[in-house]
């Protein structure tokens, strides 16, 4: 099979797949509803052209997009060294478990007031939220990664003559890798959530904004392009995040 | 001056409740330079508690434990270790960079460490596999690269623990033949955990039987004098077996009378 076959082949199911979902909503738009507050996929479509025409939509999808991938590296950053500590030493799991049983219980939606008091409404707040959303779930995978290591590999390499150092970055830690990134990858998938919130409340720019001022003044065709938007960038940052596991860290964690 | 010496040597454990556990008790046995011996004992009796302190991973709780004369004290790379699964691989290094493992923490440079890891991927056969993951590898491949990480390191001793139990039998029988091989090239004296009769026999220069847990202790010891590739047809063969059956027959018996109480 040639290479143009193969990924054909890989990628035209995928196609199809997406091509039924608006088909779907085609047909429920246009023949079942009949409903002006349920507009068909090539009105948003049209709506989406001649917004990223005139940049309205760019700058809504990048404000958002910054927000997120800031808060995420941040968060991500943050976590990681946290997560091999509480995993590696259990006092420091003793000691920490407490501060992330509690807060990760609470959701960042209602961290919302609290960040625009501390922070108001600018930039800094979302950040705050999107690293709030991002930074528990990377820890509590990363803390499962380590102590999950099968004893043995470490009692090999201490056998072979590794000292403490050698094990924690030769081995306890490129065995953690796949958790790590399960971790970022659940934890990307959260802030989704978390900056759509944010902005609906407080924002200028982003697609929550979007949402929230298509409800204002009734552009229904509006709303639907925000949430178009949200589920296309969520499905693409994955297939990304999955790509680059699979580019970059294959050897870590085969991804099927 | 014998390469290993264990005297007395006692491990209790202490559970979170309830009486001490004494896993091993009164256990002397001493190994020479260049010697197979194959320790041989029923589920349960101690055999592994007793390669876990050889290896240092566990301190006994009293006796002493020396490698030529010196007390050991913790794991090092003098005594290589082949446990039984294949967890103890490093997954995400290729084949060629698991047995150089030891090296690269010892220190020895990129290029020397490459040179003597695939010498040693030649001699566990296999070569052409070096740049493969041990998640692509079958069970006895991977028990192949265990050996040759432990022996690229250049230890005094390997120890292993039923590196062989997990595999099927055609697989197993031709490692056996195998090791024999890679034993016989290498000369490095081994300490070999088995509850195979058949295993025991057909590797080791000698035998130690242990007595059934908790408390196991050496029943006793064979040497085996059989040479080159062992037939287990041949009569001298069948004696050893015969031997070291009716030695470990009660004690098998008496573990499997405390497991079902």
């Amino acid at each position: 099979m040639t290479a143009a076959r193969r990924l054909g082949a890989e990628i035209g199911p995928y196609l199809f797949g997406f091509l039924t979902l608006f088909l779907a909503w085609h047909v429920a738009a246009q023949h079942i509803v009949q409903s002006i507050l349920f507009p068909p996929p090539l009105l948003v479509l049209e709506k989406g052209v001649q917004l990223t025409a005139s940049g309205v939509l760019p700058q809504h999808i990048g404000a958002s997009l910054g927000r997120i991938l800031v808060g995420f590296a941040c968060g991500s950053a943050l976590g990681l060294p946290i997560g091999l500590v509480i995993g590696s030493f259990r006092l420091a799991r003793q000691i920490l478990e407490p501060w992330t049983e509690f807060l990760r219980f609470i959701p960042s939606v209602a961290m919302i007031t609290i960040a625009v008091i501390w922070f108001g409404i600018g930039e800094q707040s979302k950040i705050f939220l999107i690293i709030y959303t991002t930074i528990f779930t990377v820890i509590l995978n990363t803390a499962a990664g380590v102590s999950s290591i099968a004893p043995n590999k470490l009692r090999a390499a201490q056998a072979l003559g590794a000292g403490r150092w050698q094990i924690f970055a030769l081995v306890a830690l490129p065995a953690t890798v796949p958790f790590i990134l399960t971790g970022m990858r659940l934890a990307m998938a959260n802030s989704f959530t978390t900056i759509v919130a944010a902005e609906l409340i407080s924002a200028n720019e982003g697609l929550g904004v979007m949402l929230w001022n298509g409800r204002m003044f009734m552009l229904i065709d509006e709303i639907f392009l925000s949430l178009v938007c949200l589920g296309l960038l969520g499905f693409a940052t994955d297939r990304l995040f999955r790509w680059g596991i699979y580019r970059f860290a294959g050897r870590y964690a085969p991804v099927t | 001056m014998n390469l290993l010496s264990l005297r007395d040597v006692e491990k209790r454990f202490t559970p979170r409740r309830g009486a001490d556990y004494v896993a091993v008790r009164d256990f002397n046995l001493e190994i020479a330079e260049g010697e197979f011996f194959c320790l041989l004992g029923p589920s349960g009796c101690g055999k592994t508690t007793i390669l876990n302190l050889l290896a240092g991973f566990e301190q006994p709780s009293s006796g002493s434990i020396a490698l030529e004369g010196r007390l050991i004290e913790g794991p090092h790379r003098d005594r290589g270790v082949v446990f039984q699964g294949d967890d103890s691989l490093f997954a995400w290094l290729s084949a060629v960079e698991n047995i150089e493992f030891g090296l690269r923490v010892n220190g020895v440079s990129a290029r020397e460490r490459r040179r003597r890891a695939m010498a040693f991927l030649e001699l566990v056969g296999l070569h052409g596999q070096a740049a493969k993951h041990p998640p692509e590898l079958s069970g006895g491949m991977k028990q192949r690269i265990q050996i040759a990480r432990a022996l690229a390191n250049e230890p005094k001793m390997l120890l292993m623990d039923e590196p062989f139990g997990a595999l099927d039998a055609q697989t197993r029988s031709h490692m056996q033949q195998e090791l024999v091989r890679i034993w016989q090239a290498t000369r490095k004296s081994i300490v070999f955990i088995t509850h195979d009769i058949d295993e025991a026999v057909t590797l080791g220069t000698r035998i130690g039987v242990m007595t059934a847990g908790p408390g196991g202790r050496l029943k006793g010891v064979i040497a085996v004098d059989l040479d080159g590739e062992r037939d287990r047809t041949d009569p001298r063969y069948l004696a050893y077996y015969k031997q070291v059956h009716a030695m470990i027959r009660d004690e098998v018996a008496k573990a499997n009378l405390r497991e079902a109480s």
